[in-house]
């Protein structure tokens, strides 16, 4: 019963210990003051998935299924790298980013999952950009179809470009207008950022 | 030692309940699920990407003001590419995450979801603004903050006939011509064409041949040689910024001397950038306020703009971000009323929350919301603007409903 009532006596001390412990790692309360923002910094882009360059008018007749205007997709992954230069974790909660293609913009990447950055630490994340062919043939005349005009060049010039010469990355790629919103207890700061790649 | 025992059980007894409550507690913390569906890449991304922004930035604002009754709103934000059968995946997936209510996006799928929602009992506010979704009778789920397309259109040809064609050589001589311009295959171009023709019919017009210019347009000569040709005085055109830029651009160099009245969704910021000169003395129903102009609540948009979404700059902000805005206010007091009433269900949603609002303010140049069980048309009174240099100015404010009550109450409702 002694041997027992030592033991316990034991692991309650070391309980209290560990506790005490913990609590005098934590660190200042986050206030505007000692927030620094982390910084967003994009690693690389990838194409995740490539199906090549093709596209089916609704002229045509599928095998299975329904006609339609269908075009290749494209799965680029963009891979950011965040870092918290805190020595407290902050919360990222929103992340956004548009895609341009040269100068037009084709897709816009939202994201509102939520991701904890340790005090001091970089993580890494992927976010998928998707579209079709059509879809960004529509989304390219619709934002930038009088530029285009201008510019006396064909959508179908366009994207027959950007999908068959995306494995080699050579044209830019940009991210425009990013923002990031990290939260620390209830303080907010907001990160913007713009990249080319290659 | 029974003493000590009795120390040891009570530390326990503290202890491991406030650890795991202490894990726990954010994963109990209740949470209001909304799904959003968006047009960031489709064809209609001239204007769904900054209506996406609007709602992402008034949902914080939502959740930085106490959420729910103080549960936050977890969003779930997706792009559609304007494609239906996309939007019908999405919202299976919205219903299996138990979203209590819905931002749609465009006319098609919204008409399309329509019976799935009614039966669902889902909430759904939308940016179509069609008209057919306004009678509780067919379609009671489906709802929005702003006088719909046929209301804004019928309020538009009404404004041009008393601020322009009455002061006409011609007034009072012969009947003034009207066309519409549009992509006949688009359920929300194509949503109010029974009503401004029927409104034109009413103010004494000439109506001429439709002409088919499409959403993704940037080359309208035909179709304005055609208007040219009937000797239009009035084109109401039905389609989104850059195709209405395409056409009033191509009126203005091939020498049309009609004057253009446009619906909202291509009546923004961007037409007098687009379309420079040729957007001189063009007419529309913007539904709201533009980004930035001076009305109540408009700081709180503008602040939420710059503050999660500081790598857009201000000047490319459209009215489609104030739009969102009044959807998702109107949104948040019927949820808030719903969840006081102890019923945050989707039939709560409505009947506990936004049919009981009775002129209710969200600012926003928005006129006040009124929904009952039997009419959610929120108003029947427009704003119609005109561009003058470059800027936006009010020319009239359209009572439609002290005008042709009968009408209005008997005849106009569902389309």
């Amino acid at each position: 019963m002694q041997r027992k009532s030592m033991f316990l006596a034991v692991i309650s001390m070391v309980a209290v210990v560990m506790f005490m412990a913990g609590c005098a790692g934590m660190t200042a309360k986050p206030t505007e003051k000692n927030f620094k923002a982390p910084t967003v910094t994009l690693s690389h882009v990838e194409v995740q998935t490539y199906w090549g360059w093709w596209f089916f008018s609704n002229k045509i007749k599928p095998a299975k299924g329904k006609a339609g205007n269908y075009g290749a997709p494209l799965d680029l992954a963009f891979i950011f790298e965040i870092t918290n230069p805190n020595d407290f974790p902050v919360k990222m909660e929103k992340f956004q980013f548009t895609v341009g293609f040269e100068d037009f913009d084709v897709n816009t990447v939202l994201s509102n999952e939520a991701m904890w950055i340790p005090a001091g630490k970089t993580n890494q994340i992927r976010f998928h950009s998707i579209q079709d062919a059509r879809q960004t043939q529509l989304s390219l005349l619709v934002t930038g179809g009088l530029k285009l005009k201008e510019s006396g060049k064909s959508f179908w010039d366009m994207l027959e470009k950007w999908w068959t010469q995306i494995p080699d990355f050579s044209f830019p790629v940009h991210v425009r207008g990013g923002s990031a919103i990290f939260k620390a207890d209830g303080v907010m700061k907001s990160v913007s950022f713009n990249y080319t790649f290659p | 030692m029974k003493q000590k025992q009795q120390w040891f059980k009570y530390v326990a007894l503290f202890f491991i309940p406030a650890l795991v409550l202490g894990v726990s507690a954010g994963v109990f913390a209740a949470e209001v699920k909304i799904g959003a569906l968006n047009d960031v890449t489709g064809a209609t991304s001239d204007v769904g990407k900054d209506y996406a922004l609007g709602i992402a930035e008034a949902i914080q604002y939502v959740n930085d003001n106490g959420g729910v009754n103080g549960k936050p709103i977890k969003l779930y934000q997706f792009d559609y590419g304007y494609r239906i059968p996309e939007a019908l995946t999405k919202y299976k997936l919205f219903k299996r995450l138990g979203a209590v209510a819905v931002l749609g996006w465009g006319t098609g799928d919204t008409e399309a979801l329509s019976p799935t929602i009614t039966k669902d009992k889902m909430p759904y506010v939308s940016a179509s603004y069609s008209a057919h979704l306004t009678n509780p009778k067919k379609t009671p789920f489906n709802l929005f903050a702003a006088t719909d397309y046929s209301t804004n259109a019928r309020a538009a040809i009404t404004a041009w006939f008393d601020t322009r064609w009455k002061k006409h050589p011609d007034y009072g001589k012969r009947k003034p011509k009207f066309v519409c311009s549009y992509h006949f295959a688009h359920p929300y171009c194509s949503a109010p064409i029974k009503a401004i023709k029927d409104q034109a019919q009413i103010l004494g017009f000439e109506i001429g041949p439709d002409q088919n210019v499409s959403l993704v347009a940037i080359d309208a000569k035909s179709q304005v040689l055609a208007m040219k040709d009937y000797g239009a005085d009035l084109v109401w055109h039905g389609n989104t910024t850059m195709s209405v830029s395409a056409t009033v651009r191509d009126a203005f160099s091939l020498g049309l001397k009609a004057d253009h009245i446009v619906n909202c969704w291509g009546f923004d910021e961007n037409l007098p950038r687009l379309a420079g000169k040729a957007a001189e003395g063009v007419m529309g129903a913007p539904r709201c306020a533009f980004f930035g102009e001076d009305v109540k609540n408009m700081d709180k948009v503008v602040e939420y703009a710059k503050k999660y979404n500081p790598g857009v700059p201000l000047e490319k902000r459209l009215t489609h971000t104030v739009g969102a805005w009044a959807n998702v206010m109107a949104l948040w007091e019927a949820m808030n009323r719903a969840d006081k009433a102890g019923d945050l269900t989707g039939e709560g949603i409505l009947k506990k929350g936004f049919e009981t609002l009775r002129n209710y303010d969200v600012g926003l140049g928005v006129a006040p919301l009124t929904y009952t069980p039997t009419d959610h048309r929120i108003s029947g009174t427009v704003s119609i603007y005109e561009i003058k240099n470059g800027k936006f100015h009010v020319v009239e404010r359209v009572d439609l409903k002290s005008r042709w009550p009968e009408k209005w109450e008997k005849e106009w409702l569902g389309w």
